[in-house]
This record gives C-alpha cells, structure tokens and sequence, in this order.
C-alpha cells in the first residue's frame, strides 16, 4: 500500500442533515464527522437508507448540511465549502473534483473519447487536440484504446463504467466521489473498477470516497467506514463480514 | 461535427418531430408568400411584359404624382416629355397611355376593361413582348384591340364578327396572347392612337399617362429617377420599371388586405412550428438530464449546456429550412400544371429561412427550462 497518512485533504466537522418536518422529521445524518485522506480510498457503507449518499453529497459540494463545515483543501488551503458562493463551489468542484455513479450517464451520441474530452473542453482544461490527446492517454491506461471510437451502446456494462471512471479521473482530480460504482457489474468487473479507484488514489494522490453495499470491496479500500441511524463510526478493515 | 450536431444525428428519431414542424412552417410561409406573390404579378403585367421588364435593357417610367400602382395612373401632360428628354444616357422617352374602359360586350352587358395604348413598331418601349409583329401591324389600324385567349369568352367576343364597345366606340378583336390573364378588368391591348380614340374626352388633349425612356445602364437610371424625384417632387413620379412593377404588387398587397391574411396565416404556422419544436427539444433535453447532471456535478458551468441546446435548436432549423426547399419546389411544379404562379424569389426564400430558424432558436429558448431545472443532486436520489 503506497498511501501515506498525512493531514486530512477533506473534513467534515459535525455535519447534520435532517429531511422532512415536524412529524415527517428524518435525520439523516447526526453530528457526523468525517475526514478523507489524500492518496486513501475509503469505503462507506451502511444499510439502505443510513444515509450514506447525503454524505457523499455533503462531502462533495452536492447538498448543504443543516449544520457542520466541510473543509477542503483547495489551492494549499482547507476552506469550507458551504461558506462559499454557489459559483465559487463550482469553480470549486470543477477544479477539484471527480465524480462516477452506479448509472453510466454516458451520452448515447458520443464515443468513448468523446466523454472525456467534453470535460476537459467544456471545462476549459484543453483545447481540442490536447483534450484528445489527454483522453486517449486516460483510455489507455484504462485499457479502453481499442474501445476509443465506440458509443455506450457497443460498450459492455463493465466497460462504460470504467469510461465513466476516465471522464472523472481525466481532469486528474483531488476528490473523487463514487457512488455505488460497482452495483451494476459483475464481481469481475467490479474488481477492476476498484482498482482502478485504487490506483488513482495510490498513484495520482486523490482522495477518493466509495458508497457502497459490497463488502468483497475491503480489500481495496485503505479506510472503513460505517454509517447507521445517522451516525458514523470508522471500523477496522478486518470488520469484513460483521 | 459538433456535440450538438452529433447527438441530433444520432437521436434523429426523437428530433424529427420538431425538424418537420420547422419544415411545415417554412413550407406554408413560403408557398404563401410565393403564391400570393406570384397572384398579385397580374397587377404588374403592363410593366412585367415590356422590354425591360423581361430584361432587355433598362428603362423608366414617369408618370401623375404620387402613382403607386401601374393601372393608377393619371393624366400628365406631354409637355413633361422636356423634363426627361435631352439627359446624357437616355433616350427620347416615348409615350403611354393606361386608363379603364367601359366595354359593352356583343351580347350586350357591360365589364370594366383596361386599356393599354402603346407605339407599335419593333423598337417601343411599351407595348408587350408576346404581341408578334403580326398583331402589332394589325393593331395599327384604328379601333382593333388585342386581349388574353381566357377573357374571349368572358368578353363575348369568341366570334370574328362579333363587334363590342368600348366607351361606346365599336372594337375589333385582331388577335389574343396567352399568359397575361388579369385579375378584376381585363387588359386590352392597342395601339397609342386607339387608346386616344377609345378615352376621347377621358383623356385631356396632350396628355398621356406615361412616359416610358430607356436609358443606357441600370446605375443611369438609379441616377435619372434620384434627379426627377428630387427636381419634381410633387407634380411627378419617377420609378425604374422593375422598382414600379415591385411597387404595384406591394400596393395591391396591402390595399386587398391580402397582406394582412397572410401575415395571420404564417403567424399561425410560426407559432405551431414553434410549440412542436419547442416541446421537442424540451423533452429531448429532459431526457439528457442525468448525463447533464453529471457534467454540472464536475463543475461545467451550466451555460455550456444551455448553449449545447440552443446549437440544437439551431441546426433543427437549418434542417428543417433544408428540407422545405425541395418541398417548396414540388408544390411549385405542381402548381404551375394548374396554371397558378407561386413566386419562390430569393427574397422569399432568404426571408422563410430567417424567419424558421429565428423560431427555432426561440424554441430552444424555451426549451432552456428543462437545463434550468437539473441538479447534479438528482443522481443521488
């Protein structure tokens, strides 16, 4: 395992996250803290409705907690993401951060390549021939060069996933999120996703979050934690099986 | 190819509604126009079937102050001949005489007629270009007249001895032309000294209704109508004949309130175009939603994908006018086998497909409601 424990990239202090009124009142999450490592991937997981999405939502910028900070390293500093603007959170976030979830969300129209470079172009990282030189470099590592000029539907679901995964990592991110990205393949393929995360986490230094049900992903996570009723606790990685 | 252009190419299927609402509405706006525009050349026969009309060479038409329509005219006195002849690059103008009838038909009954006296010989300016040398020759001859073959019968004249009259002077039919079929009165063609013998009193003695001078290019005569607009403002009217012919379809245009029809009519097809494209792009949008939420998630800004779907749009109207044109041509061809003239000019062209991809931008913008509503949050639930 190549991580090295350092100070947090991200934490979040005593985040509350409540849906509903009065007697429709849901607490979602309560007084949770939580802190993410660079060059870590960690694991939630959590029966269904822990509330383990509205962290991962929390966490990335996606929903704003009742009550708590998340602090997160942007540009040498920690800086609270709900004490910016909506516009400086999507800076933010599109300087920042990587997302993939358990659907694909690749557009039907457009080739492999093509989902990556949309990012990168649309997001002003590169221009055309650099974004496409960047995405083929990505599609390679991700062992899709020869996949490059299909669309979602000649894909396999294993294979649009790990697209999915390109178009988040392409940016070379800080912070990824992913939710359930492994639900809809196979163990095979899920496998491979999670070393993929892995190695973007061990190798480019990210700190990547993973939502999921699977405990067969321990292996491949540096960090375990446990979401329930609200609360969170971090659990040893040998707690496989509890 | 563009991302927009890419993702209408591949989901053709669910933008064919709004492409063929734009091609609906560019088709019922063009044909409209067309039609009415080419119903209304009737107004500008005189002018359309002379020389310069049919583009041999260039000439002008002076004529009574403040004529807007060719058959409006009224009596000038030919002493204005001074006013035009005599300038460098045009030629002694020559004289025309346009006035309403009364013809009173063999059978007896009475219809309004228009007279349309010009010099005969090979060279005048005037007189139409489909009257041969033959029925030229013989419109020479006092009180013999010339009209279209689809107003013989009308005028009851589909016999060679039968006589009628005009202003209560007996006629003779010499001969018809094919294609110069009018709209109320029908044209009757003869010679300058007819048309004076046939209006007697009508007209002022010395007096004409215009005067036709050919002048030696196009910008000389932009030049010669600048200077006699500017030199006889109010006792005068200059235009070049294709500027008149224009002007007399544009005022029957407006006068019958066929204009204003038109204008409802190509309001209604532009709004129905716009509802079915616009709720096209709406849906298709919405369909997009998640791939767009993922995109918002990474921090694109969401004015890229306003502006993916406003090139859609975009590209919905370009089709959609791509696929009018030939449409357009069709409905022309088979209009022509009835005999209807449907006026497809440039301008009209040019102007639909303005107009349809305005519409279909505008649709777009509406369509910008479905952008406006995604957040990346809604992949989370």
């Amino acid at each position: 395992m190549a991580a090295t424990l350092t100070s947090p990239s991200l934490r979040g202090i005593h985040i509350t996250k409540t849906y509903g009124d009065g007697a429709k009142r849901r607490v979602a999450l309560e007084n949770v803290t939580l802190d993410l490592f660079p060059g870590q991937v960690s694991l939630l997981m959590g029966p269904s409705g822990s509330g383990k999405s509205t962290l991962l939502a929390v966490a990335s910028g996606l929903l704003e907690p009742d009550s708590g900070e998340v602090l997160a390293e942007d540009q040498g500093e920690l800086r609270n993401l709900w004490a910016m603007t909506p516009k400086q959170r999507e800076d933010f976030r599109l300087r920042t951060t990587g997302f993939v979830f358990q659907g694909y969300n690749l557009f039907p129209a457009l080739t492999a390549r093509q989902q990556l470079e949309i990012v990168l172009k649309w997001g002003g990282y590169a221009g055309t021939w650099e974004a496409r030189r960047q995405a083929d470099e990505m599609l390679e590592r991700l062992g899709l060069a020869p996949n490059r000029h299909k669309k979602p539907a000649h894909l396999s679901g294993g294979e649009k996933q790990r697209v999915a995964i390109g178009r988040a990592l392409v940016k070379n991110p800080s912070f990824l999120f992913a939710d359930e990205p492994t639900s809809a393949l196979d163990w095979e393929n899920g496998q491979r996703v999670m070393e993929l995360l892995r190695d973007a986490a061990h190798e480019r230094g990210a700190s990547i979050l993973v939502v999921s049900h699977d405990h067969r992903l321990l292996p491949y996570v540096d960090v375990y934690y446990h979401l329930e009723d609200g609360h969170l606790e971090e659990r040893p990685l040998t707690a496989a099986g509890h | 190819m563009g991302y927009a252009l890419q993702t209408l190419w591949h989901e053709r299927q669910r933008y064919a509604p709004g492409v063929l609402a734009v091609t609906f509405s560019a088709v019922l706006i063009a044909l409209q126009c067309g039609l009415l525009l080419g119903l209304f050349k009737i107004t500008s026969i005189p002018l359309d079937q002379t020389k310069a009309g049919r583009g041999d060479g260039v000439d002008i038409w002076v004529g009574s102050s403040g004529t807007q329509s060719v058959d409006l005219g009224k009596p000038i006195p030919e002493s204005y001949l001074t006013r035009v002849a005599g300038r460098s690059g045009v030629s002694m103008p020559e004289f025309y005489i346009a006035n309403f009838g009364n013809l009173t038909k063999p059978a007896g009954g009475t219809e309004l007629c228009y007279l349309l006296g010009s010099r005969m010989d090979s060279d005048a300016r005037g007189p139409a270009e489909v009257l041969t040398p033959e029925l030229r020759a013989a419109l020479t001859e006092r009180g013999t007249i010339v009209v279209d073959e689809s107003d013989v019968e009308r005028l009851n004249l589909d016999h060679p001895t039968k006589r009628a009259k005009i202003n209560g002077k007996e006629v003779r039919l010499v001969g018809t032309v094919k294609g110069l079929k009018s709209l109320a009165a029908p044209w009757v063609f003869c010679s300058l000294d007819t048309a004076r013998y046939l209006l007697g009193f009508i007209l002022p003695a010395d007096h004409v209704t215009y005067m036709i001078a050919r002048c030696d290019s196009p910008e000389r005569a932009r030049q010669v109508v600048d200077q006699l607009r500017q030199e006889y403002p109010d006792d005068m009217c200059a235009y070049e004949t294709v500027e008149f012919s224009t002007e007399s379809r544009i005022y029957w245009l407006f006068r019958t309130k066929a204009g204003i029809a038109i204008g409802y009519a190509a309001l209604l097809g532009l709004i129905v175009g716009m509802v079915i494209t616009a709720q096209t792009l709406y849906s298709a949008t919405a369909a997009s939603s998640k791939e767009f939420a993922i995109l918002l998630a990474l921090g694109i800004p969401r004015w890229r994908i306003m502006w993916m779907v406003l090139t859609q749009s975009f590209w919905v109207g370009i089709i959609g006018v791509m696929l009018a044109y030939p449409v357009c041509l069709g409905l022309r061809e088979i209009a022509r086998l009835g005999n209807v003239d449907v006026d497809l000019r440039i301008e009209i062209v040019g102007g639909t497909a303005i107009v349809t991809c305005v519409m279909a931008l505008g649709a777009g913008i509406f369509a910008l409601r479905s952008v406006r509503r995604i957040q990346p949050m809604d992949l989370l639930r």
